[in-house]
Formats: C-alpha cells, structure tokens, sequence
C-alpha cells in the first residue's frame, strides 16, 4: 500500500498543472479564433473590408491611428515628468501623494475616465471629437507608463548618480543625463506598454469619440483642426458591430480585432526585444 | 543644518520643473472624484436609497419627472458576477503561481510568463467578442445545459439557460480577463517570501503538497490582494460583460438568467442619458458605486500587502 | 596662503541619528598623497565625502563644523561648485553605461563648457586617458561603450572621467579595493605621477596599511568616527604614537 502522502502529493501535482493548463488554454482560443475569423472575414470581402469607408472598417483603423499617437503626444510626457518626479523626489509628500494617487487611477474602471471627459469636454464643447477621445485614452495610459518610469529610475544602480555628483553634475544633470539615460530602456518599455493599452481600449471612447464610421475626420482645411471633429476606433467599432444581428457587421468586427490583435502583438514583440536587450 | 531637508537652487528648479506634472495627475485624480459626485447628487437628492434598494428601470418619456431608476439589479449583478470571477480565477491563480515559481525549468517559466503577459495586454474588446460568438454558446451547449438536468435542484442552475448570455458566462469571461492581474500580484508575494523559510520547509521533509500548503500560508496576504485587486477589476470591466451578460436588469438565484452590470448598464443607457432627466445622474451615481468599489478594494488590497511585507519582515 | 588644501574644524556628521564623525580636525597638504586609513565602518568614506559634500545626497544626515578647501568654507556655497574642482573616483568602478569610453571623458568638461571646441575637449580627453594610463589600451576604441573593459580597465576610466575637469583635488574612496593587484598598482602609479606632475592634491581612503605606506605623503588614521592620529606617512609608519595605530600597522585591528 503506498503512503497516503505520496498519493496526496501526486494529485496535487496533476490538480496544479492541469489548472495551468485550463487556465492558459482561453488565451490560445481567443488568438485563433481571432486569426481564423478575421483573415475568413478579408478573404470573403476582399481587402476593401479594410481599405472602404462604407463597406469597410477604414474610418476605424484611421481613427484609431490618430486616438493612439495623439493620446501618446498628450499622455507619455506628463507620465514620463510625473514618474520622474515621484522617483527622485520619494522623499517629499507630494510624492508619495503622488504615488499613492497614480496608484489608485491604474485601478479606476476606465469606462468613468470617458464619463469625467465627457463631461468636461464633450459637453462644453458641444460635440464629441478625437481630441476628447485621447485625453480620455491619456488618462488611461498614465498611471501605466508611470509605474513602468518609476520602476526603471528606481532599479539604476546608486553608484551612478554618485559618479554624476562626485564630478560636479547637478541634480537635474544626473537625472535627466545619467539615470534617465541608464534607464532609458525601462522607459521605452513603459512607453510602449502605455501605447499598446491606449490603442486597445474601448470603454473611455464610448462617450467621448462619438463614433462617426463612415466619414474620415477631415473637414477642416487645417489638418490638426480635424482632431476636434468625431471619429471613430476600432474596439468601439467591433463592440457595436458585435451587436448587430447581420453577418457583414461581425465580419468587420472579426476583420477588426486581427488588425487589432496583430498591432498589440507587434508592440509585445518590441517590448520583449527591448527587454532581452537590457539584460545582455 | 539637516542636508536632506535642504534644497538647493537647482535642485529646486528642478523640483519645480516636474511639480506641475504631478500635480496635474493629482487633479486629475480628485477632479474624476468631483465630477462624479457632482453629477450623482441630483439623483441621489431624488431617490434616496431607493436607487440601490430597487430594480425597476422605466424611464417615461412623456411624464419625466415619473421616471423611475434603480440600480439594485446592475449592482446585484457587478458584484455576483466578479465574485465568480474571482472564485473561479483564484484556484488557478495559486495553481499558475505554484507551477511557475517551483515546478518549471527556467524555459517553461518564460515562456508561461510571456502568456501571461499577453493575456494581461489583449484588448479586452476581443475577450468580448470571443465571448459572445464562441464562449458563450459553447458554455450554454455543454456546461449550462448538462447542469441544469443534472443538477437542476440546486437554485443556483434551476433555471433553463436559454441563451448563454447570462451572470455564469459573465463570470466566466471575467475569470479569463483577471487571471493575469492575480497571477501578477499572487506571484509577487509569493516571491517577496523569504529564502530561509523555503529552506526550513524543505528540511523538515515535507512532501511538495504540504511544503506548498505552508507556502501558500505564508503568501496569504498577497493572494488575498490578488483577490481584492482581482474583484477591482472585474467590477469595473465594462464592454466585454456588456456583450454576455444579457442586459436585463434581473436579480435571481439562477446564474443562467441573463442580467446587468453598473458598467454594461452605462455602456448601454448613456446615450439615451441626455434626453431623460436624471437618468445621466442615476448612471453617474452607478459610476460612483464603482469608483468606491474599486478604490475599497486598492486600498485593502495595497494594506494587506503592506502587513505581508512586515510580517515577513 | 593657506598651506592645506583641505582643513575641517570640529567637523560632526549623524546619519540617522548616529554619530559617525566626531570633531574631526583633518588636514590635507597641498600637491601631496594625503591617506585616510581605517578599518571598515570607521568612518572614513564619510570624511571624504563630507569634503566634496556628496554625504548630503544620503537621506538623514546632519553635519556641523566647517570644511575649508584652499581657505573658504565649502559649506557656504553651492554644494554643486565644490564638485567641480574637487572630483571623486568610487570605490566600486561606475563609468556610465549608456555612454562611450570617449562620452565617459567628455562628459565633465562638456557640461561645465571647459572647452570651446571638438579639439579642445579630444585633447582634455586624451590627457586624462593618459594621466589614467589607459590611453594606449583605448585610443582605438573610443566609441565601445565601457562595458567591454575590464574591471580595472573601466576603474582608471572613472579616474580619467574625474580627471578631466582638471581638479585642483581628487578624492579616491578606496579605488583599488574591488580590481586586481595588477590594474591596483597601475592605479597607484598613475596617482603618485599626478601629484608629481600635474601637482593636484590627492586624499585617498584604504583600509589595508600596506597601501597605505605605499602611496601615502601623510597619513590621517581614523578609528570609530574619531581621527586618532595624523602626520607624515613615514612618522606614521615607523614611529606610531598611538597605540590603535601601532595595532592597526600591524594588522590586529580592523
């Protein structure tokens, strides 16, 4: 008769990993379904389900394109200034404050960051527009690329910024010359953490974008002015195509989340290489 | 003279240089607080209590002022559907967490670890649309179905899942979009555990189920803000439960009749918002609920993870 | 004329609360290896730093007393300008990783606009690579980051990197204590060629009394936050007055 311990011991092990397994099984559904389904989708309809503002999702891919760099312009510097403040400065009390507070916006649902813009913008402004769209997605990607910024100035080893100061670097030198420099990785990292979050995200555009699919935001003759008109995104798109009854809409819902998912991918690549970069 | 209190001048123009960035996260933070709350007060004036103790959604478009909201179902329904979540992703958690940290090759780590990663970065649209057009059916065809004829004398599965579109799926879904968060905080406190105490439990011959139960004891702080922060989130997830969830404002037993959420409920109704009176400030009192929601569990999640760090010194 | 480059006056320092120095009355000569000798935890990277004012970076510290460098109190001033002519090379070697062997150089003279030109800071570069007698083992490889030296190969960087602002004062916080013996006596030499040569004033902190006596002019023994004895390195060596010092020589303590 074999010892009850070992026998518990070895549907331990089986229970823990089949549990991995069951776990990490959805992640690989998801990603073929996505895959199968969207290029299905591109086959039937041709590449014009892409590249068509009315039988298409090109009004979506733009506007997403424009959200994600214009929320990246308005989001990463004041993430990058503000997580620079809070490492350098941990020992103050605005910093910590400032901690604790970007701590808890990386836990506030996102959908009342596109509530809180659509109310002081949207509504003094009288339309919904691109612009309100990615301060919405701004907001999101802050307290992501702040912690990402902390942590890198954070594990740059002190005898650096001894050397910056042992020959006569200021303050403002060592951090921004030596310690950001060391780190920069670490930042770009965050950077395109923050960039991958802003370009799939749903729930703050649902209030803010005002989700006009089939014109391009191009009606005024100076081309940053458009960023006030409406636009669209991808993931709202898919979130309310998903919700029609007609197959021609869940194709381009379809078609839409492999472009999505080839971006995101795209980005977790580059991070990655970035990371194993740092390591050697 | 106390050097570390003093600043120079340049410390100080730098200081100052990067003040108002900080301070601009900090208004943005009690600004969302502000707004929210000033949106809220119109209906929490109206209503009272009543918006959280009743179910009824019937806004009157030719008499408004007898419009009448209540956000018990979409609030039964948050916090039901994240506590499955939370309940179906915690075992797995531990598991990933265990197999990860103890019983993989350096590789297989990795590689599990870059998964994870990526389930933590998908679009959460895409969650939402693989739950509504293969989750869901799949989960009504061969898990509901089965249930409810097996075990249909238990309330929770008395009812007949005649979509799959339900708080079960919801929670399911739920459970996959939150794994990664927990496993990243559950992994970081079960790292932060102390090599000495690995050693003893090895030493006094446990076999790997007892040395990981001790383990686990050790770790509880930070599973449990696994939980919490895991809970956090899944309330707050807006538009894939919008997609499976049903969105009918429902309070039942039966997990396989379609409900609502605080965050589908907005997703939803916002839009129409404008043209009721007080409905945009009942969605904003909902927004509230979640915001507190959240912030309650942050805040004990990031207590419980302070003890753990001290008790483990 | 003040004949020290260096003298402190009762000078006190706490960290946390802890009294690390106490009423330390220390003085370095002009154009002279003045040593700072001790057993570890005695207090005397706390000295040297307290000199270029780095032990204001660590949180939690208290200094009292004055530190004058040719006649002016430190204290009063900028603590960034004292840097500036009184440089420092670190116990463990930290050239910056993200720059070039040749940035690593450039870097002092270019922030403090020594130079006015690409010749002038190629030439400052080159002298401090050789006063650091690394030139010959770098001059073709300028641009490598600084990563593929050695250990003390990247060590004599540091002293180029600190030499190139042309310092009237160079600290050394035990500089040879983590390369071999080799690149250690390189070091050694290139230190005592400076002060012979370029007449810079050298403070230098080891904790083995060998080193000691080898390079030292002078040599200031401190001993649990107190400076227990100071005078001429042969003084020292041959005739201790101290007891702690004579037991310190001989390796009982420490």
């Amino acid at each position: 008769m074999a010892d009850p311990r070992i026998i518990k011991e070895k549907i331990f092990l089986v229970t823990i990993f089949a549990l991995t397994i069951l776990g990490i099984l959805p992640v690989f559904h998801v990603l073929a379904e996505v895959i199968i389904k969207g290029s299905e989708a591109i086959a039937k309809h041709g590449l014009g389900i892409l590249t068509s503002t009315s039988n298409g999702i090109l009004a979506s891919l733009v506007g997403s394109a424009i959200l994600s760099i214009l929320a990246s312009l308005l989001g990463i510097p004041l993430a990058i200034a503000a997580g620079l403040f809070v490492a350098e400065f941990s020992d103050t009390k605005l910093a910590k404050i400032t901690r604790v507070v970007s701590r808890s916006l990386l836990e506030v649902p996102t959908v009342l960051l596109g509530m809180l813009v659509y109310i002081i913008m949207v509504v003094p402004m009288g339309s919904f527009s691109l612009l309100a769209g990615a301060i919405a997605l701004a907001l999101v990607m802050l307290p992501y690329v702040m912690v990402h910024v902390e942590q890198a100035i954070e594990s740059v080893p002190p005898i650096y910024r001894e050397a910056g100061y042992s020959i006569g670097m200021t303050r403002a030198e060592v951090l921004l010359g030596v310690v950001a420099g060391i780190a920069r990785r670490g930042i770009a990292t965050g950077v395109l953490m923050g960039f991958a979050k802003a370009m799939g995200e749903t729930a703050p555009l649902l209030f803010t974008i005002g989700a006009a699919r089939t014109t391009l935001p191009c009606s005024h003759s100076i081309p940053l002015a458009n960023v006030l008109d409406p636009g669209d995104a991808v993931p709202l798109m898919i979130f309310q195509y998903a919700q029609m009854p007609q197959k021609m809409y869940h194709d381009m819902a379809w078609a839409g989340s492999l472009i999505l998912v080839a971006a995101f991918l795209a980005v977790f690549i580059a991070v990655r290489l970035l990371v194993k970069e740092v390591k050697t | 003279m106390s050097a570390s209190k003093t600043m120079y001048r340049s410390d100080k123009l730098l200081y100052y240089s990067l003040l108002p960035f900080a301070a601009i996260v900090i208004a943005a933070f009690i600004m969302l607080f502000a707004i929210l709350g000033y949106v809220s007060a119109p209906a929490l004036r109206k209503y009272g209590i009543s918006l959280f103790t009743t179910t009824k959604w019937a806004p009157n478009e030719a008499n408004p002022s007898k419009s009448v909201y209540g956000l018990l179902a979409p609030l039964f329904g948050t916090l039901v559907s994240s506590a499955i979540a939370v309940l179906l992703a915690l075992p797995v958690t531990v598991s990933i967490v265990l197999v990860i940290e103890e019983y993989s090759p350096e590789r297989l780590r990795e590689l599990i670890g870059s998964i994870i990663e990526v389930m933590a970065g998908l679009p959460t649209i895409v969650y939402g649309l693989w739950g509504l057009e293969v989750l869901a059916p799949f989960l009504r065809e061969h898990v509901y179905s089965p249930l409810h004829q097996l075990l249909g004398f238990i309330p929770l599965f008395s009812c007949k899942p005649i979509t799959g579109f339900n708080l079960a799926t919801a929670g399911v879904l739920l459970s996959i979009m939150i794994l990664p968060y927990m496993v990243a905080v559950a992994r970081d406190a079960y790292r932060s555990i102390p090599f000495t105490y690995k050693e003893a439990a090895l030493t006094i011959g446990a076999t790997r189920y007892e040395y990981a139960k001790i383990m686990m004891g050790l770790a509880k702080p930070g599973i449990i803000a696994a939980a919490l922060l895991g809970f956090g989130r899944a309330a707050g997830e807006t538009v894939a439960v919008a997609l499976v969830v049903g969105n009918v404002p429902l309070v039942s037993g039966c997990l396989f009749k379609p409900a609502y959420t605080i965050s589908s409920l907005i997703a939803n109704q916002f839009s129409m918002a404008p043209l009721y009176p007080y409905m945009m400030s009942v969605l904003f009192t909902g927004g509230l609920v979640l915001l507190l929601i959240g912030m309650a569990a942050n805040t004990v999640a990031v207590i419980m993870i302070a003890r753990a760090r001290k008790r483990l010194g | 004329m003040e004949r020290d480059a260096v003298r402190t006056e009762n000078l006190n320092v706490w960290i946390h609360g802890k009294h690390v120095l106490k009423n330390i009355n220390f003085r370095a000569a002009v154009s002279a290896i003045t040593v700072i000798m001790g057993p570890s935890g005695s207090g005397k990277s706390t000295l040297l730093r307290s000199i270029n004012r780095l032990i204001e970076i660590v949180p939690g510290t208290k200094v009292e007393g004055k530190v004058y460098i040719f006649g002016r109190d430190i204290y009063s001033d900028d603590p960034y300008r004292v840097r500036r002519y009184v440089t420092m090379v670190s116990q463990t070697p930290n050239p910056f990783p993200h720059m070039s062997i040749y940035e690593n150089v450039a870097i002092g003279p270019k922030l403090h606009r020594l130079v006015r030109s690409k010749e002038e800071l190629d030439k400052i570069v080159r002298w401090a690579l050789e006063k650091a007698m690394l030139w010959d083992e770098v001059k073709d490889r300028l641009n490598d980051p600084p990563t593929r030296l050695s250990g003390g190969q990247q060590q004599r960087l540091c002293l180029a990197r600190a030499l190139a602002l042309k310092p009237r004062i160079l600290l050394l916080d035990e500089p040879t204590a983590n390369i071999d013996p080799v690149n250690a006596r390189k070091i050694e030499e290139a230190i005592k060629m400076l002060v012979k040569e370029e007449g810079i004033t050298v403070i230098f902190v080891t904790h083995t009394p060998a080193q000691a006596v080898r390079v030292a002019d002078f040599i200031a023994f401190i001993y649990n936050g107190e400076l227990v004895e100071y005078g001429p390195a042969r003084e020292i060596a041959l005739n201790p007055r101290h007891r702690l010092t004579e037991m310190y020589l001989r390796g009982e303590i420490g």
